[in-house]
């Protein structure tokens, strides 16, 4: 069966889809004037990524908003972590980003936050939606109504601060690290040269640092698509390269020899990174790589495991306390000292922060890791028989220890599955890992062909 | 139920009480169908008048321009006669004003404009309802979402056109009070003063959102006790009176005596129409016959059309511009030949102070001279569902006069005239009754009761 296309989807950050015929001014206003009746009246954050579409949908925004009695705090073109920052420092009474993230520039996406500039919640989000299903808005009358103040600037000074307290500046301004940056003309194009060059004092060679233009790029930053930034990289002789995605939440990074580095590594590093300040416990999801654990035994602290997401993840590290968590695929890192929010400018601070510290080379620092072999996939499914498939899959390895609590997690001493379904379609998620790259590859095929001979 | 709309959805846009009646689902869905209508053969121009609503319905109407594919042009807080200029002079598409004209705060407004700056046909209008009740809109794909900018100099270039056509030297030096009601007149003519060196008095200047110094309808009791008291202590020539978008205007004469707004569409004949070849002038069946005396001295004609913006518009049309000398109505909104698009109080107070000046004559010897009309003006709730039989009952009874059923019964006599009609906004009656001479008090009073008395 072909999988449907999700062209509008109503989920677990917002409301995403395809601009124009889907998601269109007046959803995006409905939604903004539930948002600013569920939140009450005061001042709401908004802003967004460089999508051609942004103005449009913000001022539709900011329409339901002010509609709702809501002061509109228009920050501009900023990264998500930074809205999320800024909501929860101004006192708003919540925030709005505009992003469809790392999804191709047709989409875009509405993603709410409370006064904490957390995602929404399950018990927020339902009552969020009720509240729009039922059209039972507050209307604010022509006193009552307030206006959008800029509030330009003073949004990513704030996040850059936040960060920065927690790595050695002067160290890192004196080492004069060389780093290249691939912006994908996204809602970091105008911060990150200001955090790598001008706080960090970096000799910064940028690319795709125009928030005028469009994407050059797939936005979600995958090895493939990053062939600009590697040779970027290998030409200008960067010690590392940075790239973005169009809302500043993820990170890629390049090593000196121009290899992608896997992002579960990635995770790695700046979680030793964090450690090594200050230990204490981490949180990741059950997807992530067990070097996490190896690193984490280095240092003492425990670590818990999530359902894949990040507001499961932010839930834990809450929790838990943790000192730092993240997810891997997505390329993640969550500190809560600056904010529980996934930030790529915490990532960047903490791999200089390593470099410095460690003396070494970026592929040094990632060859130090422990190694671990991944495997990841994708099976489609029918609908309705994903209860089945599940039972089956655990039937047919009576052996390994059992975590249902995303999906099958299948884990072995030296080896580990994990099978979950997509939200938004009928897909199977697949990794695997091994210490050994045979034993993750044989694992991985003999799940994926004990799911097609259920199916 | 309760006394009083909260929204009305016309050929003339879409008009309501804020929150109340007038929703940010409302403007979105209007002003996409706008955008549907509108073709894409310019940009789409939009201003807003000082209300505080302008700000959260200006968003709303920008998310759906754009969404159409339109480029916006903003000129900010800016009245309607300065948009139709700026529509006209930049060759857009249309545009919207966003405000709601003579009416209280509370309330707000869209109004369309056409190519040309040009008020929309019955036809088009009808037409822009159509794809409004049928909410299929043409949204465009993200690719050609339009961009918004701001149009600066509006004011400026718009003050130029109106420099070209009237002889500012000559009207500097009149002392001229103004009452603004907090409108948008008040940034156009405090403009004058500092650019082009008048010195008009102002009062109620400041722009305010949430209420208005006094009732911004123009009216006998705002003329005689709002501005006629002030012309004598502060020593004014003549003094004028706006609503709030500043195309109504009255006036009062150098010895504080008020002039109702009656008389602006007579003195402007009376100016206009011996320097024209063109000798038509186009009012409705409600204004005062003193237009007609006029007309008659200068070899004019008076073309009557039913009460309503609407109706002159589609009588305009049907000429060529050529041979409209003026349209105006008895509410003081007058459009002038050399701007035949545009009803604009500024432009008819400029061309009576160009009379005053180049006459070398007070306001009070301009209006002596003629006879004397008294009119009588009256409202009745609508308690009859037979409005056609009470009508044509009138008709018999008024048996001696002339009578003209195009907008409810108007019946003439040599010396005066009776208009009896159902509002088009509001459930009542209008009763409008005029005589030269002396008051119209006996046919006046033998209609209203009649109209009471008819079940």
């Amino acid at each position: 069966m072909k999988s449907r296309e999700h062209l509008l989807k109503v989920g677990v950050s917002g409301i995403r889809g395809v601009v124009g015929e889907f998601l269109t001014p007046s959803l995006a206003c409905a939604l903004g004037h539930a948002f600013g009746t569920y939140v009450g009246r005061g001042p709401v954050v908004v802003g967004r990524d460089t999508r051609r579409t942004g103005p449009m949908l913000q001022s539709a925004v900011h329409c339901g908003l002010l509609a709702a009695g809501c002061q509109v705090i228009d920050i501009g073109i900023a990264p998500t972590p930074t809205i999320q920052i800024y909501t929860q420092s101004i006192r708003a009474r919540g925030g709005i980003a505009i992003t469809a993230s790392h999804n191709t520039a047709e989409y875009n996406a509405l993603k709410l936050f409370n006064a904490a500039g957390l995602f929404f919640n399950n018990y927020e989000r339902s009552e969020l939606i009720d509240l729009w299903h039922q059209s039972d808005f507050y209307q604010a009358t022509n006193r009552e109504i307030q206006t959008v103040t800029q509030h330009l600037g003073r949004a990513p000074a704030i996040h850059m601060d936040r960060v920065l307290k927690h790595v050695d500046i002067e160290g890192i301004r004196s080492r004069r690290f060389r780093v290249a940056v691939d912006g994908v003309n996204g809602a970091s194009s105008l911060m990150t040269p200001e955090f790598l060059s001008g706080r960090l004092n970096c000799e910064l060679h940028p690319i795709n640092c125009d928030p005028t233009q469009p994407f050059p790029r797939d936005p979600e930053p995958r090895p493939e698509v990053l062939g600009d930034l590697t040779r970027l990289v290998c030409e200008t002789g960067a010690e590392v390269g940075f790239a973005h995605d169009p809302d500043g939440d993820r990170l890629a990074v390049v090593d000196e020899t121009g290899r992608v580095l896997d992002n579960d590594d990635v995770l790695v590093m700046a979680v030793r990174a964090a450690l090594e300040r200050e230990p204490g416990p981490v949180v990741v999801n059950l997807t992530t790589t067990a070097a996490i654990d190896d690193v984490a035994r280095q240092f003492g602290v425990p670590v818990y495991r999530t359902p894949v997401g990040e507001a499961n993840v932010v839930e834990g590290i809450a929790s838990a306390r943790a000192r730092i968590g993240g997810e891997g695929t997505g390329g993640g890192v969550i500190f809560p000292a600056v904010h529980l929010c996934r930030d790529s400018y915490t990532a960047m601070a903490f791999l200089l922060q390593s470099l410095l510290t460690k003396g070494c080379s970026m592929s040094q620092l990632a060859d130090s890791l422990p190694r671990y072999f991944r495997h990841l996939g994708k099976v489609t499914y029918r609908h309705g028989t994903l209860g089945p498939l599940m039972q089956r899959l655990e039937q047919r390895f009576p052996d390994a220890e059992i975590d249902r609590t995303d999906g099958l997690k299948l884990v072995w001493p030296d080896r580990w599955i994990h099978v979950r379904s997509s939200n938004t379609e009928p897909l199977l998620r697949l990794a695997a890992e091994a210490k050994d790259e045979q034993v993750a590859n044989d694992l991985y095929r003999q799940v994926q062909d004990a799911l097609a001979d259920s199916a | 139920m309760r006394s009083g709309k909260l929204l009305r959805i016309s050929q003339v846009g879409l008009r309501g009480i804020v929150g109340e009646g007038l929703t940010a689902a409302h403007v979105i869905d209007f002003s996409s169908a706008f955008g549907t209508f509108l073709e894409p053969t310019g940009p789409v121009l939009i201003a807003r008048d000082p209300r505080t609503s302008g700000c959260m319905i200006r968003e709303g109407v920008l998310a759906a321009l754009l969404a159409c594919g339109h480029r916006v042009l903003d000129l900010g807080i800016a009245s309607t006669p300065i948009l139709q200029h700026a529509i006209h002079r930049n060759k857009a598409a249309g545009g919207i004003s966003i405000g709601a004209s003579h009416n209280v705060a509370e309330w707000n407004a869209l109004k369309f404009f056409g190519q040309g700056g040009t008020y929309l046909s019955t036809a088009e209008a009808n037409e822009l309802l159509d794809i409004y009740h049928l909410r299929k809109f043409r949204y465009c794909g993200f690719e050609s979402v339009g961009k918004a900018e701001p149009l600066p100099n509006a004011l400026d270039s718009y003050l130029d056109e109106l420099a070209s056509v009237f002889d500012f030297d000559a009207i500097r030096p009149l002392r001229v009070l103004v009452d603004c009601c907090n409108g948008t007149s008040a940034p156009i003519l405090r403009r004058l003063n500092d650019r082009h060196g008048f010195s008009f008095i102002l009062i109620n200047e400041r722009a305010q959102g949430s209420g208005f110094a006094h009732d911004p309808l123009i009216t006998a009791e705002t003329l005689e006790f709002q501005l006629a008291p002030l012309i004598k202590p502060l020593k004014a020539d003549v003094g004028f009176l706006f609503d709030v978008d500043s195309d109504r205007v009255g006036m009062a004469t150098e010895s504080g005596q008020a002039l109702s707004e009656e008389w602006m569409l007579p003195l402007l004949a009376e100016y206009f129409l011996p320097k024209l070849e063109a000798k038509l002038v186009i009012t409705n069946l409600s204004t005062t016959m003193l237009v007609d005396e006029v007309a008659q001295r200068h070899g004019g004609t008076v073309l009557r059309v039913p009460v309503g913006r609407q109706a002159a518009i589609d009588a305009l049309a049907t000429y060529r511009p050529e041979q409209i000398a003026l349209a105006g109505e008895g509410t003081g909104a007058v459009m002038l030949p050399q701007f035949r698009f545009v009803y604009d109080g500024i432009a008819s107070m400029l061309a009576v102070l160009s009379m005053m000046a180049t006459r070398k004559q007070t306001l009070s010897e301009l209006v002596r001279g003629y006879s004397e009309y008294h009119m009588r003006k009256a409202q009745l709730p609508l308690t009859t569902t037979r409005v056609p039989a009470m009508l044509s009952e009138l008709r018999a009874r008024l048996g001696g006069g002339r009578a003209n059923l195009v907008d409810g019964l108007r019946v003439d006599w040599p010396d005066r005239w009776i208009h009896i009609r159902v509002s088009q906004t509001e459930p009542v009656v209008r009763v409008i009754a005029e005589q030269r001479g002396a008051p119209p008090d006996e046919l006046f009073d033998s209609v209203l009761s009649f109209v009471r008395s008819f079940a």
